[in-house]
């Protein structure tokens, strides 16, 4: 089976100030199809720019990145946003959502941007929507709703057009507890639906939720395992983060 | 497709956030273009009827008077291709309504001439059957308020009253408008003038001349002067006729134009600050929506049809407010389609552009939406340190140090606000000067306010009745002539007024006053059209006398477009100056001049022609208007400048204000902070713009006066008063717009978020 995401010696320099900073030192990831992956590490461990990396927010230094079968890392940054539009949802930690727009707008705007038509990104929202138990607030602005809402949102909007790799940097790491459940709940869902998820966290009880972790030190990799889960029914509902 | 779409998507909902300053940068463009397409309109020869009626009429280029008829065949001159006339002509006063104006009754056949033949625009032209009718031109017959069929009572020289009555109302391209060009025109069949003025040598010959090369005229008129030696009184051209018919407009234009072209600059700015400042707001969304696969292109691209649209609908509607206000006030003929189109594409141009800027800057911002875009800190500004060395309040501190942490921002802030100041300050130069006109006449030339023609009586009398009035200071006695200048294609006034060693007070602004017979003071107006300097001897001909005098002093001039001599009667010929044509009455100060001149006329039963000196302000008075509209526009510049530094203010800060509030600065401090940060900039702008208006708004003004005839020497500063007053006002408005989104945001619970 093609992994959809492989890096082969993946390599970050940050070369603004007077000293060239390695972030990500040569690292070969093989993500396959399904696959729930946590990315764990401490800060500055290059763990983020790893994810932008596979994201094309952030272009490599060196080494290569495969998505779907197809190398990416030579895209230009055009050519990147028309692939991110099909291929790969977002999930920030600081949620993101475009302020002056309806949370219904917000979820609609992938759908669109891919070029569905107006009623079937509706279609979409509102399935998306209810799924998540938002119905009601998608006529509000995201200002007016909680943190754990707007990642709800944040979530709906990258999953709007069903990508091959679900990317979620820190997506609970600005929320209470009890949101952090219920995002993770709704991780564990999609997750059991067949997406492919490589998620950037500091908290091992968040990374406990995956299949397999991989620990970064120093922009190099440490680590990479698969958890041996005492697997009951599903996934999310195990966690007891209270 | 899609991404018209979803970048439309986005587009509605970022207007609807921001629907007031949206709606302000529509109002700033709006307005610019509606002063440009109005000063291009009024620059235009559309508004200027001259063109019209010259066609119309198949006008004459040259037009001849003569005081005797003349014996030569003036359409052998070559570039000469049909002549009208000559014309019998007799100066009288009509009596309308107890006024009595100056007018020239002119003897026209009942077929009309193929040249110069007036356009009938109300009754009939002139008919054999009615021999007592009259037509008379249209801006004399609206002066006088006259009708088709009403009565037209003339007096001769003689002192004998004449009834015609009016036949018709006519257009002419002969001569100005009255009363700018006095006296007024109307037309009889030739027995009718020689019933109201029988004494030939009482009247002129009057000959138009067509030419196959309107450029010609110089030429032509150079032979005409030679061939007809000493019988020439006048000659003039078609130039004298337009620039009479155009002058205020031309003069408004002027005005319209420098404001519309300095404000489109400040309107420009004010866009590329506001969409700047917009987009730097937006930055973390504009890459959120890189996250989402917008290209950056795509990115640029709808900032652009953002920030540009709105400038576009504000072209747009400044475009048809232009073009439906000039044409509802001058006619749908006086708006050349030419020039307002290009005013529509350049200022679409300038709008664009002005977006493309930060359209650019948005679209290159990175798609990683997490990365901060802080404001670059550092060190305390050198202005900083020096308000902390003084000891200033903390707030202030800090706010001074916050209104220098973006370079760029806060100098187009400043600078934002100093031109639409600086136009301001040069606006009320401008309403200053005109206050100035009007609260001291005498430096205008017009230290005489009121002007007696003995009429019935002879000149010793008006002169003693004028003196024995109690408002009258001085009765300078006077005449005005016409003087054929060497080389030029055209007479200019002669004006003598008081003696040479006692002169009338004419404001000398260069050089000095005449002090004796052959001496004489000159217009700009003049001073240019023969490319003389003060010291020349300049040599004209009188009515066929020499005047040969030299120029010592320059006179503010605002009549004839400057083109006048002035002297002392004494440096006149007998035969021009005995008796005075009329005496101009200086008034003791805080005289009515309306009662002097209604004492006048009981005291002399009617009989002397008494008239009231028009002040060129009263002309210039809808400038007034113009300015306060203009002002209203500036100040809306300003406004959208000083929302947008408010705005990118609090975005800077709104951080700061958690950790401000943590170490322990009330409400009010955080508030003064972020009032300081603005009102620095404010105070800045416009202290800059007020200093440079006040610098420059003398020499503009001056250099209008100039241009326009009336020479250098009028312009006057605002007064201190109203500059302190505008300075104020314009820092307390802007004070309180800032004020009421620091307050808020000083106010609302501030958690310590990211951005």
């Amino acid at each position: 089976m093609t992994p959809v995401v492989k890096t082969v010696n993946l390599v970050k320099i940050y070369s603004d100030g007077a000293v060239p900073v390695p972030a990500v030192r040569g690292v070969d990831l093989q993500v396959e199809p399904g696959e729930f992956v946590a990315v764990m590490g401490p800060s500055g461990s290059g763990k983020s720019t790893l994810v932008h990396m596979l994201g094309g927010l952030d272009t490599r230094t060196s080494g290569e990145i495969w998505l779907d079968g197809k190398r990416v890392d030579t895209l230009s940054e055009s050519a990147w946003a028309l692939l991110r539009r099909e291929k790969i949802g977002f999930v920030f930690q600081f949620f993101n959502l475009v302020a002056n727009m309806t949370v219904g707008d917000n979820v609609e705007l992938p759908a669109l941007l891919a070029g569905v038509s107006p009623k079937v990104a509706r279609e979409r929202r509102e399935s998306l929507l209810a799924a998540l138990n938002l119905t009601e607030r998608a006529d509000a602005a995201p200002a007016q709703l909680s943190g754990g809402e707007q990642q709800r949102v944040a979530l709906a909007r990258a999953l709007a057009n069903k990508p091959s790799l679900l990317l979620a940097d820190e997506p609970t790491g600005n929320l209470d507890s009890r949101n952090t459940r219920d995002v993770l709940r709704l991780l564990g869902e999609v997750h059991k639906e067949g997406q492919t998820i490589v998620m950037v966290t500091h908290d091992a009880r968040v990374a406990a939720l995956a299949d397999r972790l991989v620990s970064l030190f120093d922009g190099e990799i440490v680590d990479d395992g698969r958890i041996a889960r005492r697997r009951s029914r599903t996934a999310g509902e195990v966690i007891d983060l209270r | 497709m899609s991404t018209v779409l979803a970048g439309g998507r986005w587009i509605r909902a970022d207007l609807r956030a921001r629907k007031g300053p949206a709606a302000l940068t529509v109002l700033v463009v709006a307005g610019i273009v509606a002063a440009l397409i109005t000063a291009v309109t009024l620059l235009e020869d559309g508004t200027n009827p001259w063109r019209g009626l010259f066609a119309q009429t198949d006008g004459a280029h040259v037009w001849v008077h003569t005081d005797d008829s003349p014996q030569v065949a003036l359409d052998r001159i070559d570039g000469v291709t049909r002549t009208a006339g000559p014309y019998r002509s007799a100066p009288v006063t009509v009596v309308q309504d107890g006024k009595k104006e100056p007018a020239a009754l002119r003897a026209m056949p009942a077929a009309p001439p193929p040249v110069a033949h007036p356009v009938v625009t109300e009754g009939g032209w002139l008919d054999g059957s009615q021999p007592d009718g009259v037509v008379v031109e249209r801006s004399f017959a609206n002066a006088l308020r006259l009708r088709v069929g009403a009565p037209f009572t003339v007096v001769a020289l003689s002192g004998e009253r004449h009834t015609l009555y009016v036949r018709g109302i006519a257009d002419s391209a002969e001569q100005g408008f009255y009363p700018e060009w006095a006296p007024g025109l109307a037309w009889v069949l030739p027995a009718a003038l020689d019933q109201v003025e029988p004494m030939l040598g009482r009247s002129e010959w009057v000959t138009g001349l067509r030419l196959a090369d309107p450029e010609a005229t110089q030429v032509v008129s150079q032979r005409v002067v030679v061939m007809l030696e000493d019988k020439v009184q006048r000659v003039y051209t078609w130039r004298e006729v337009r620039a009479a018919m155009e002058l205020d407009n031309r003069l408004l234009g002027t005005l319209l134009a420098l404001f519309g072209v300095v404000g489109l600059v400040a309107a420009a700015l004010a866009l590329a600050n506001a969409a700047g400042g917009r987009v730097l707001g937006q930055l973390r969304d504009l890459a959120t929506l890189k996250s989402l696969g917008f290209t950056g292109g795509q990115v640029a691209l709808l900032l652009i049809a953002e920030h540009g649209a709105l400038g576009l609908l504000g072209v747009a509607l400044g475009a048809a407010a232009g073009w439906g206000s000039t044409v509802a006030v001058l006619g749908a003929t006086s708006v050349a389609p030419g020039p307002v189109l290009s005013i529509v594409g350049g200022t679409a141009v300038v709008v664009l552009a002005a977006v493309a800027v930060p359209a650019w800057r948005g679209a290159r911002t990175p798609p990683i939406p997490d990365v901060p875009s802080a404001p670059p800190r550092g060190h305390l500004s050198r202005l900083a340190r020096l308000a902390l060395l003084v000891r200033l309040p903390p707030a202030l501190v800090l706010g001074t140090r916050d209104a220098f942490t973006r370079r760029v921002p806060a100098f187009l802030t400043a600078f934002g606000l100093a031109v639409p100041m600086m136009m301001i300050t040069i606006g009320l130069g401008v309403w200053a000067t005109l206050d100035d006109f009007l609260r001291h006449p005498e430096q205008v030339g017009q230290h005489a306010g009121v002007y007696v023609r003995p009429g019935k009586l002879d000149s010793a009398e008006a002169r003693r009745l004028a003196e024995l009035d109690p408002g009258v200071a001085t009765a300078y006695p006077g005449a005005e002539v016409d003087a054929l200048a060497p080389g030029a294609a055209r007479s200019v006034r002669v004006r003598a007024l008081g003696g040479s060693a006692d002169p009338y007070p004419f404001p000398v602004v260069e050089g000095r006053m005449y002090a004796q017979p052959g001496e004489a003071v000159a217009g700009q107006g003049l001073l240019d059209l023969l490319g003389l300097k003060i010291g020349d001897r300049v040599r004209l001909t009188v009515g066929g006398s020499p005047l040969i005098v030299r120029i010592v002093g320059r006179a503010v001039e605002p009549d004839q477009d400057g083109e006048v001599l002035s002297l002392g009667l004494d440096s006149l010929a007998a035969k021009d100056s005995v008796p005075p044509e009329f005496y101009a009455l200086a008034l003791k100060p805080g005289t009515d001049r309306a009662e002097v001149r209604a004492r006048l006329l009981a005291e002399s039963g009617e009989a002397l022609d008494v008239q009231l000196a028009v002040n060129p302000a009263d002309r210039l008075s809808v400038i007034r208007a113009v300015i306060v509209a203009l002002i209203a526009v500036l100040a809306l510049i300003g406004l959208a400048n000083l929302l947008t530094a408010s705005a990118l203010g609090l975005r800077d800060h709104a951080f700061d204000l958690a950790v401000l509030k943590a170490m322990g600065l009330t409400p009010r401090q955080v508030m003064a902070t972020l009032v300081t940060g603005t009102g620095l900039l404010v105070a800045l702008g416009v202290g800059a713009g007020t200093a440079a208006g006040a610098a420059v708004a003398t020499w503009l003004i001056d250099l209008q006066g100039q241009t326009s005839g009336v020479g250098a020497g009028i312009g006057r500063p605002p007064s201190p008063l109203t500059l302190a007053v505008a300075v104020l006002v314009a820092v307390g408005a802007a004070l309180a717009v800032a004020l009421i989104p620091a307050r808020r945001a000083a106010r609302a619970q501030v958690p310590v978020t990211s951005r």
